[in-house]
């Protein structure tokens, strides 16, 4: 998948690339058709890139006077707010804010790391059996089946969670049946690492083994033809002919989502949870906590300086990730 | 998949049977764990409600009834309205992004477009950094406006740089040079060999497209709980999401509200669960028809040229 994003300068088609008349003119054509495009990234995406100028101001709606030159409330009220320099940050370090602080980004940190393992050995094992089933039949059955959730909204498997476990929910039911305490999973923070994992375990796999899936295909059966008359076990085949060649895409994968580390699945912590105030601690990401700061009283600068701080680590992180992926496999890198 | 090799001697290189029958209840496990949560939501929306308090959630209902159906749609019924924005935004959204994903590839992908490297880091730079959630909901709310109309549920998806890559990839290795050449030298204009020569051979690559586009907007939350506050503009995600949430909250402060309200007011239970089951529905039904395309779309760029 990724390789599609591969952005490949042209060097040398066009030796010069001024913005002149002449240059204009003949491509008048090309130049209308990515037209609505560029306005739609201009607006949808540009526009609001200087208002990360918000983190460092202490934001105040104000109402311009009659000779101003936009008579846009928010753009006056930007341009007019007083800068205040580092204190949003330093609001968030305040001894008040910085457990708070630590626990949403550490969640963001951790449950991205444990996804990105749980993802990829699940991903890998269900390519290779995938691949390995004689009957092709149920092997495409069943790979369809596993691919399904990828299309299911998360406000959706936050109703199934409800349903297995509210408090007349199947799994309250059994354990009533079977004279157990009844679970209260919108109370008990320990079981939602475990909840958001499984769903992610659920959504997901089926849509990460198909790059697996298509890569095993590929490969030479010969290998295998080889391997096997020299009396390779189907595990030793595994580890020396199957892993070194997923390994390249393996690797470039893992590097992209260490690049979006600091960005979480906002649909999904923020709809299973259900906004229950008792597992606060262990749902909040920083998607999260940046749009619940934003909905509150508070003032804008300070959701805005977390956002800031993850646009800019996950910018430098996707960078450093580009340059590693450039030294090892160039011709896999993104730019 | 496309490479589908022949199967020579697939029977020294295959696994054994017994394997093969272990490796076949396993995955018929997991296919029935990766089920069972659609079955949960349907055999609840269609039980009778009484048996389903009285009860509990069962994996067979004693009684059936199909009552929160036929009250879900009922004329005037919140279900209706998100319906119909629903497949507004959607339709709508899509055609946008075929047309506004296809017009951005097609140049992006000829060698003699002359400012082809501006435009693919102006659209590129925007997948590597945007200006954060808080300086979007302004611009989106106070200088665009866009709040509280249909256009809020889609126009903010409408387009992707990330598709106009991969169309762009599709493009190049799927639409010979030779033949937009040709059709250059027999006088057709660029829009003419866009319209006429590229559009016809790249359907495949605009199918997928559309069908991600069309998936995104229909399963699209946020755009509606950042951007709409009018009931009347709910999309059906944000519909359930509103529902379920006021419904966990009310049960759960249920005994500091004593005589406030009654859980008997409450949308009960069968009917919120057909509201998930109308909800996913249209998709799990379209599914089958269009999983290859799901498929070709992930794996699209492994055919890189």
């Amino acid at each position: 998948m990724s390789e599609t994003m591969t952005v490949s300068t042209q060097k040398g088609t066009s030796p010069r690339r001024r913005w002149t008349l002449d240059a204009i003119y003949c491509n008048l054509s090309y130049l209308t058709m990515v037209l609505p495009g560029a306005i739609w990234l201009f607006i949808f995406a540009y526009l609001p890139m200087p208002g990360i100028i918000l983190a460092f101001k202490n934001y105040r709606l104000q109402r311009p006077p009659e000779d101003f030159w936009t008579q846009n409330k928010f753009i006056y009220s930007l341009i007019k707010s007083e800068w205040v320099g580092w204190d949003n940050f330093k609001y968030l370090i305040l001894p008040v804010n910085l457990n708070n602080t630590l626990e949403f980004v550490r969640n963001t940190l951790l449950y991205n790391l444990l996804f990105m393992v749980a993802g990829l050995v699940c991903a890998i094992a269900l390519a290779v059996i995938i691949y390995e089933l004689t009957n092709r039949f149920w092997a495409k059955l069943y790979h369809s089946i596993f691919f399904l959730p990828f299309f299911i909204s998360w406000v959706v498997v936050a109703y199934v969670v409800y349903a297995l476990a509210n408090q007349s929910g199947i799994i309250n039911t059994a354990l009533a049946s079977l004279n157990m305490p009844m679970l209260e999973i919108y109370k008990a923070k320990i079981l939602w690492p475990f909840i958001f994992l499984i769903a992610n375990i659920w959504k997901y796999t089926g849509n990460g083994s198909i790059l697996y899936l298509a890569i095993i295909t590929g490969i030479d059966r010969q290998l295998y033809e080889a391997a096997a008359i020299d009396g390779a076990s189907k595990w030793q085949q595994f580890f020396n002919i199957t892993l070194p060649q997923l390994v390249p895409t393996i690797v470039l994968l893992q590097i992209l989502a260490v690049g979006r580390i600091f960005v979480s699945d906002f649909d999904m912590f923020y709809t299973l949870p259900a906004n229950s105030a008792f597992i606060r601690e262990v749902t909040t990401t920083i998607d999260v906590y940046v749009f619940n700061m934003l909905r509150s009283t508070s003032p804008l600068g300070y959701p805005a300086a977390v956002a800031l701080v993850q646009s800019v680590i996950g910018f430098v992180l996707i960078l450093v990730a580009n340059y590693i992926v450039r030294k090892v496999r160039p011709d896999l890198a993104l730019f | 998949m496309r490479t589908a090799k022949p199967k020579i001697a697939r029977d020294m290189l295959s696994i054994s049977p017994s394997t093969n029958v272990a490796l076949n209840v396993l995955m018929v496990i997991c296919a029935i764990l990766t089920l069972a949560p659609f079955y949960v939501i349907i055999i609840a929306s269609v039980t009778n409600e009484k048996t389903l308090i009285a009860d509990g959630y069962r994996l067979w209902p004693k009684e059936f009834s199909l009552a929160a159906y036929s009250y879900l749609f009922r004329e005037g019924s919140i279900i209706i309205t998100a319906y119909k924005n629903t497949i507004i935004s959607t339709v709508a959204g899509t055609i946008l992004s075929v047309i506004l994903v296809m017009l951005y590839a097609y140049p992006l992908s000829r060698n003699n477009f002359r400012f082809s490297t501006f435009f693919t880091f102006f659209a590129f730079f925007t997948m590597l950094f945007g200006g954060g959630l808080v300086s979007y909901y302004m611009v989106m709310r106070q200088i665009l406006q866009i709040q509280n109309t249909i256009w809020a549920l889609f126009l903010p998806s409408a387009f992707s740089p990330f598709w106009v890559f991969v169309l762009r990839t599709y493009i190049k290795t799927n639409v010979p040079d030779e033949l937009i050449e040709a059709a250059r030298i027999d006088g057709a204009s660029e829009w003419t060999t866009l319209l006429r020569v590229v559009l016809p051979l790249s359907v495949p690559g605009l199918a997928t497209v559309a069908l991600f586009s069309a998936i995104g907007i229909w399963n699209n939350f946020f755009n509606a709980l950042l951007l709409i506050d009018n009931v009347e503009l709910y999309n059906l995600q944000y519909t359930i999401y509103s529902t379920l949430n006021n419904i966990r909250f009310l049960l759960e402060n249920a005994d500091k509200m004593q005589g406030l309200v009654s859980l008997a007011d409450l949308p009960s239970q069968t009917f919120r669960m057909a509201m998930a089951v109308v909800t996913v529905g249209p998709i799990i039904l379209a599914y089958p028809f269009f999983q290859r395309y799901f498929v070709r779309g992930l794996t699209i760029g492994a055919i890189k040229g």
